[in-house]
C-alpha cells in the first residue's frame, strides 16, 4: 500500500516537474467544422447509435452550447461567414438571382471570397500562428480565391464538395491540393467508392491534422487548425475500419470515423502536453441534410426541418468547447451563440484586435467560456436566419420571429426533394414564399424548439415579444451595407479543368469556351 | 467477462464490509417523454441533478415501460410482469374503480419486505384505492405512504393554483368527481390538495424516511412516483419561472430539485455507495398539450401510441462505486426493475409467471443484457388482437398501429386520434437501429433475407402469445362514486363537500 502512495505520488511531481508553463497569450486554436451534421448526431445530443463516445467525452470535458447557430443553412455561406466573422449578406457570399435563394460555390461558380474580406488566419498571423486548413475550403476554387491567398500557410484538401464522379469532358473531377498545388482529382487518385462507401479520406485529414500538431508543437509556434472533413456529406464515405460498424449504415459509419478522429487529436494534444493551451471547438456548417435520408443524411433531434431552410433544424449545430483548466468540465451553457463567435473569440484569445472599419456580427465568447457573467451584448444578442438576399428570421432570447417562411418550391418537391421529410407544420414548413413581415408567425424555442405552435396573436406575450424584437430588426436593416454578391454567375470555362499543379501530374484538361451565365438556384 | 467478474467481487466485498443489503430509490416520473431530459437532447430543460445521475451513472437509449398509459405501466414496474397478467387494463385507473392490483400480485416492496427492508412510497399510486382503502400502498407491501393516490389531473382542478404567487392550473381537468387527495397511509391529510407546496412535503418525507432508516440500520426501498411531468403542470417557489422551458420546464425542475435533495440526504447520511437510485418514466410525452406536452426527441409520436415515442423512455441507474458511469444500448425495460432488486439483495423472486429478467450485467458491464424481445400492448389489450408491436433485437415489428388522442396535434399524421386502427400482414418491420424515428419501413418483398426474421418474428410472437394468461380486467369491474376517496365521507352533496382543511402530516 505505501509503495502504492509512494508511486503515486512520486508520479505526481513528475508530472508538475515536466508540465510545461503554459502560453495562455497565444493558445492554440483548432476549430472542427463538420459538413452536413445534425444537432441529433451526438450522443450527447440525444441520439441513440452508439457513434460518438469521443464526442460525448469531450462534451462531458468541457462545454456543451445547445443554443449554437450557424450563419446559413449552406455550406459555402456558412464557411465564408465562420472566417470573416460577418453575415453572408455582408462578406459577399449570397445571390441576388432571384429572392431568398441559397448559392453556393459549385464548379462553375465565377466568384470567390473578396479580396477586401480579411480572414481569421490573416489576422492570426500577427501573433505568429501558424495556420492550416484540412479539408474542405468551398469559399471559391479559381487561383486568386484559394485558401494560400487567404492567410493559411498549409491546405491539404479539396475547393469544393466531393460531388462525382464526372467524366472530364462536360465536367473535370474536384482537384485536391497539397498547399498551392494539386495533388491528385477525387474519384482518380482519392477514391471514393459510391457502390460501397469507402474511402479514406478521412484517415487521410487525421493525418494531417495530426501531423500538424506534432510539427506546431515541436517548434513552439501557437497554431490555428482549421479541420473541416465532408465525410458526413452525400456522397457520405468512411474507411474500411468502420464500413458496416454503425447502426445506422453509410452516415453512421462516417460519423462514427469522424468521432474517432476527434478522439485521436484530442489525445494527441494531452500526450504532447498542449492540451491546457489549446481551445478545441466542434460543430457544423449546416443542419442535416434530411433530403439525403435515411442512408445519406444526419439528424436533427428535435428541430424541425433541416439544411438549405431557416428553421431550427436548418441552422442549430451542435457545438462543443473544449480546453481542459480553462473551461470548466461538464458544463452546459445556454448561450445564443453563433459561428461569427469564433472569429472574434479566437481573436481576443489570441490577443489581436478586430478589424475596426467593418461590421462584425460576431462576439467574444470568452466571459462565456470561462463561466463568467456575460455582458449585457451577449446577453442581448440577436441570432439572424438569412436565406439569400432576405432575413427570413430573427431569435431574440427564446423567441424567434419569422418574417419569411419556406421549405422548397413545390416544383421542387414534387420532384422528390424534401427538406422536412415527415414534418409538414401547416402554415409554418410552406412551398410557396410566404411573406409574414407584417405579422410575423413567433415561437418561444424554450417550450417548443420544435417549432410547431405559433404563439396567438392575440396574446399580450405576442405584442410584448414583437415590440422588443421589432426594434432590433429595423436597426438591422438600417445599418447593413449588403456586400458585393460573388454567388450570382457561372461558366462553364472557370470549373477546374486545369488547377496549379496539374501540369507535373499531366492532369491538365481543355478548357472551354467561356460561356458566362446567371447561376440558376432553386432553393 | 474477467471486467464482470471484477466487479462482482467488488460487489461482494462491498456488502460483506458493509454487512447491509444495498438500498434502492426508484424515481418515475410522468408522461416524461425519451427526449426531454437536458442529457437526452432536450435544449432548453434544466435538469442539472438527472444530468448529474447521468453523468456519473449508466443512461439506457433503448428502455421501455410496458404501456403507454400510466395504471398499466405501473403494474408491471411494481410487479416485472405486463399489465395483461394483472388485470391493470384497459385504460387506467379512475378515482371511483372498484378494482385495483389484485392483492395477490407481488409488488417490489412485498419482496423485500421478508428481508426486513423500510419501505415507502410517495406521490402518485394510481394502482387502485377501492372500498376501505383495499388496494393503496400500505396494503402492496409499503410501510409507508403519502401522496395522491391517482392522477393529479382526476379531480376538478379549475380554482385550484398550479404556481405562485396564484397562477390557476390550466384548464379543466377531471370534472363532476371529487376533488384531489393528498394521503398519509390510508387517511385523507388535505382536499383539494395544496399544489405549491407538495413537492416540498414529498422532499422532507423523503429525507425523513431515509434518515430514519439509516438512524436504525435497516435497508430501505423508497419508491418515488412524481406527478411531473403530467398535465397540469405545477411547482412551488423553488422552480416556478426558473426555467427557459416554460410551465412544463418547471414542472421537470421542481422534480430534478427532489433528486438533488435525495442525493443530498444520501451523501449526509453516508449511504450514497450502498443505494441504487433508478429513474426512469411511465409512457411517452402527452403531445396533445402542445407546447406545454413532453418531447419525444427522435422517436415517433407520444402517449397512447405503441409507436417507440409512446414506450421507450429516459432511463439512468446511478450508484457510486459500482456502476461505471457510461451509455447502454441493451434493450432493457421496468419489467426488468424487480428482478434486479431481488438478485441485487438477495430475495426470492415471487413464484409466478415473470416477464422481467435480471440486468445486473448491465449495470455492471454495460452489456451482457438477457433481454432480446419487447411487447408492445395498445391501451385497450384484449386477446383477440394481441400484441400491437414486438421489438426482436434491432427489429420491430407492427402488427397494428393507431393514433391516440394523447399524441394529437403533431404533423405526423401516424400519430393523431384520427390515425384509426390499422392491421399489418405482413407487419410493418423498422430497423430501429438504423431507424429510431420508425420512418423507412423495410421493403420485405424486395429483401428475401429478411424472410427469415420474419419467421422468428411470427414464432415469438405465437410463442409469447400462448403463454400470456389475461388476468381478469379490473377495469371492467367500473366505477362506484362512493368509493372516491372523500375526507369528510357523510358529508352532502357529494362531490362537492368532500373539501377539508389540511391536517398537519
Amino acid at each position: 500500500m505505501s509503495a502504492l502512495i509512494l508511486a503515486l505520488f512520486s508520479a505526481i511531481i513528475c508530472c508538475s516537474v515536466t508540465e510545461k508553463p503554459s502560453n495562455v497569450s497565444s493558445p492554440n486554436i483548432i476549430i472542427m467544422l463538420m459538413d452536413d451534421m445534425g444537432w441529433g448526431d451526438l450522443g450527447v445530443f440525444g441520439q441513440p447509435a452508439k457513434e460518438t463516445p469521443n464526442l460525448d467525452a469531450m462534451a462531458a470535458q468541457g462545454m456543451l452550447l445547445p443554443n449554437f447557430y450557424t450563419a446559413n443553412p449552406l455550406c459555402s455561406p456558412s464557411r465564408a461567414s465562420l472566417l470573416t466573422g460577418r453575415l453572408p449578406v455582408r462578406n459577399g457570399f449570397y445571390t441576388t438571382n432571384a429572392h431568398a435563394r441559397n448559392a453556393y460555390t459549385p464548379q462553375e461558380i465565377v466568384g470567390g471570397i473578396s479580396e477586401d474580406e480579411i480572414l481569421l488566419p490573416q489576422l492570426l498571423k500577427k501573433k505568429g500562428y501558424i495556420n492550416k486548413i484540412v479539408g474542405k475550403w468551398h469559399l471559391g476554387h479559381r487561383p486568386q480565391y484559394l485558401p494560400l491567398k487567404h492567410g493559411f500557410d498549409e491546405w491539404f484538401g479539396a475547393p469544393n464538395c466531393h460531388f462525382g464522379p464526372y467524366n472530364s469532358n462536360s465536367t473535370p473531377n474536384i482537384p485536391v491540393y497539397n498547399n498551392s498545388e494539386m495533388v491528385g482529382r477525387y474519384y482518380e487518385e482519392f477514391k471514393i467508392n459510391k457502390e460501397t462507401g469507402e474511402s479514406n479520406l478521412t484517415q487521410i485529414y487525421l493525418k494531417e491534422a495530426l501531423d500538424f500538431i506534432n510539427r506546431q508543437t515541436q517548434s513552439q509556434r501557437p497554431f490555428f487548425l482549421y479541420w473541416a472533413p465532408d465525410a458526413t456529406h452525400a456522397p457520405v464515405y468512411a474507411s474500411k475500419r468502420f464500413l458496416g460498424k454503425s447502426q445506422r449504415g453509410w452516415y453512421g459509419d462516417a460519423v462514427m470515423e469522424l468521432d474517432d478522429s476527434v478522439g485521436q487529436i484530442l489525445s494527441r494534444l494531452k500526450s504532447l502536453g498542449v492540451d491546457k493551451n489549446t481551445l478545441v471547438f466542434f460543430t457544423s456548417d449546416n443542419g442535416a441534410a434530411l433530403v439525403s435520408g435515411p442512408n445519406q443524411g444526419g439528424s436533427n433531434g428535435p428541430f424541425l426541418c433541416g439544411k438549405q431552410t431557416t428553421f431550427e433544424g436548418g441552422m442549430r449545430e451542435p457545438a462543443i468547447a473544449w480546453w481542459p483548466g480553462y473551461i470548466q468540465e461538464g458544463t452546459v451553457n445556454f448561450q445564443l451563440a453563433n459561428v461569427m463567435d469564433l472569429f472574434t473569440t479566437s481573436l481576443a484569445l489570441a490577443g489581436i484586435s478586430p478589424p475596426d472599419d467593418r461590421i462584425l456580427d460576431g462576439l467574444d465568447l470568452t466571459p462565456v467560456l470561462r463561466g463568467s457573467q456575460a455582458p449585457r451584448t451577449l446577453q442581448n444578442r440577436p441570432i439572424f436566419y438569412y436565406r439569400g438576399n432576405e432575413l427570413m428570421a430573427v431569435r431574440l432570447g427564446q423567441y424567434k420571429a419569422h418574417y419569411w417562411t419556406w421549405s422548397n418550391s413545390w416544383e421542387e418537391l414534387k420532384k422528390g426533394i424534401n427538406f422536412c421529410p415527415g414534418q409538414e407544420v401547416p402554415g409554418v414548413t410552406t412551398h410557396e414564399q410566404k411573406e409574414h413581415t407584417m405579422q410575423p408567425i413567433i415561437f418561444h424555442l424554450g417550450r417548443d424548439p420544435g417549432e410547431k405552435y405559433p404563439i396567438s396573436v392575440l396574446t399580450k406575450e405576442y405584442q410584448d415579444v414583437l415590440s422588443r424584437i421589432t426594434p432590433v430588426v429595423l436597426q438591422h436593416q438600417k445599418t447593413l451595407v449588403p456586400g458585393y454578391p460573388q454567388l450570382n454567375m457561372c461558366d462553364v470555362a472557370v470549373m477546374n479543368w486545369a488547377p496549379a499543379g496539374c501540369e507535373k501530374l499531366g492532369k491538365c484538361l481543355k478548357v472551354p469556351k467561356s460561356d458566362p451565365k446567371k447561376c440558376d438556384w432553386p432553393h | 467477462m474477467d471486467h464482470i467478474l471484477l466487479l462482482y467481487l467488488n460487489v461482494f466485498l462491498f456488502w460483506s464490509c458493509t454487512a447491509s443489503p444495498p438500498n434502492f430509490i426508484l424515481i418515475f416520473a410522468d408522461d416524461l417523454g425519451f427526449g426531454d431530459l437536458g442529457c437526452y437532447g432536450h435544449p432548453s430543460s434544466l435538469t442539472p441533478n438527472l444530468n448529474r445521475l447521468a453523468e456519473g451513472g449508466l443512461r439506457f437509449t433503448d428502455f421501455y415501460c410496458t404501456s403507454p398509459v400510466c395504471s398499466p405501466s405501473r403494474a408491471s414496474l411494481l410487479t416485472g410482469r405486463y399489465q395483461t397478467r394483472s388485470g391493470i387494463y384497459p385504460g387506467v385507473l379512475y378515482p371511483g374503480s372498484r378494482g385495483g392490483l389484485p392483492l395477490n400480485e407481488t409488488t417490489i416492496a412485498e419482496v423485500l419486505k421478508p428481508l426486513g427492508y423500510a419501505t415507502a412510497a410517495i406521490g402518485k399510486w394510481h394502482l387502485g384505492v377501492g372500498a376501505n382503502g383495499t388496494f393503496l400502498p400500505t396494503r402492496q407491501g409499503f410501510d409507508e405512504y403519502l401522496g395522491i393516490p391517482y392522477s393529479h389531473d382526476m379531480g376538478p382542478c379549475k380554482n385550484l393554483t398550479c404556481f405562485p404567487p396564484d397562477v390557476k392550473c390550466v384548464g379543466l381537468c377531471d370534472v363532476g368527481t371529487v376533488t384531489v387527495p393528498l394521503m398519509h397511509n390510508e387517511v385523507i391529510m388535505q382536499q383539494p390538495v395544496n399544489f405549491l407546496d407538495l413537492e416540498r412535503a414529498y422532499s422532507d418525507f423523503a429525507t425523513q424516511f431515509i434518515s430514519k432508516a439509516v438512524e436504525k440500520e435497516t435497508p430501505f426501498f423508497l419508491y418515488y412516483p412524481s406527478h411531473h411531468t403530467h398535465y397540469p403542470q405545477y411547482a412551488g417557489p423553488e422552480a416556478a419561472g426558473k426555467t427557459l422551458r416554460g410551465k412544463f420546464g418547471d414542472a421537470l425542475l421542481e422534480l430534478d430539485n427532489t433528486i438533488g435533495k435525495i442525493l443530498t440526504t444520501l451523501e449526509n447520511t453516508g449511504v450514497i455507495t450502498n443505494t441504487l437510485i433508478f429513474f426512469t418514466a411511465d409512457n411517452g410525452p402527452e403531445l396533445m398539450r402542445m407546447s406545454r406536452g413532453g418531447n419525444a426527441g427522435p422517436l415517433r409520436c407520444g402517449k397512447g401510441t405503441t409507436y417507440e415515442g409512446g414506450m421507450r423512455e429516459p432511463a439512468i441507474a446511478f450508484w457510486p462505486g459500482i456502476i461505471r458511469p457510461g451509455v447502454t444500448h441493451e434493450i432493457a425495460s421496468t419489467l426488468d426493475i424487480l428482478p434486479t432488486i431481488a438478485s441485487l439483495s438477495g430475495a426470492k423472486l415471487p413464484q409466478v409467471m415473470l416477464d422481467g429478467v435480471d440486468m445486473t450485467d448491465i449495470l455492471f458491464s454495460h452489456e451482457g443484457g438477457k433481454r432480446e424481445t419487447m411487447m408492445f400492448y395498445p391501451t385497450d389489450p384484449n386477446e383477440k388482437y394481441g400484441l400491437f408491436a414486438l421489438r426482436l433485437g434491432k427489429y420491430k415489428a407492427h402488427f397494428y398501429t393507431r393514433g391516440a388522442t394523447h399524441s394529437s396535434t403533431t404533423p405526423d399524421l401516424a400519430c393523431p386520434v384520427f390515425a384509426v386502427l390499422t392491421a399489418h400482414d405482413p407487419p410493418l418491420v423498422f430497423d430501429l437501429e438504423a431507424d429510431p424515428s420508425e420512418n423507412y419501413p423495410l421493403r420485405l418483398e424486395e429483401r428475401p433475407d429478411l424472410q427469415d426474421l420474419l419467421e422468428r418474428i411470427k414464432k415469438v410472437k405465437e410463442q409469447f402469445e400462448a403463454s400470456m394468461v389475461f388476468g381478469e380486467s379490473q377495469l371492467l369491474k367500473g366505477e362506484d362514486p362512493d368509493l372516491e376517496p372523500c375526507c369528510n365521507p357523510q358529508c352532502h352533496p357529494k362531490p362537492v363537500c368532500c373539501e377539508c382543511s389540511p391536517k398537519a402530516v
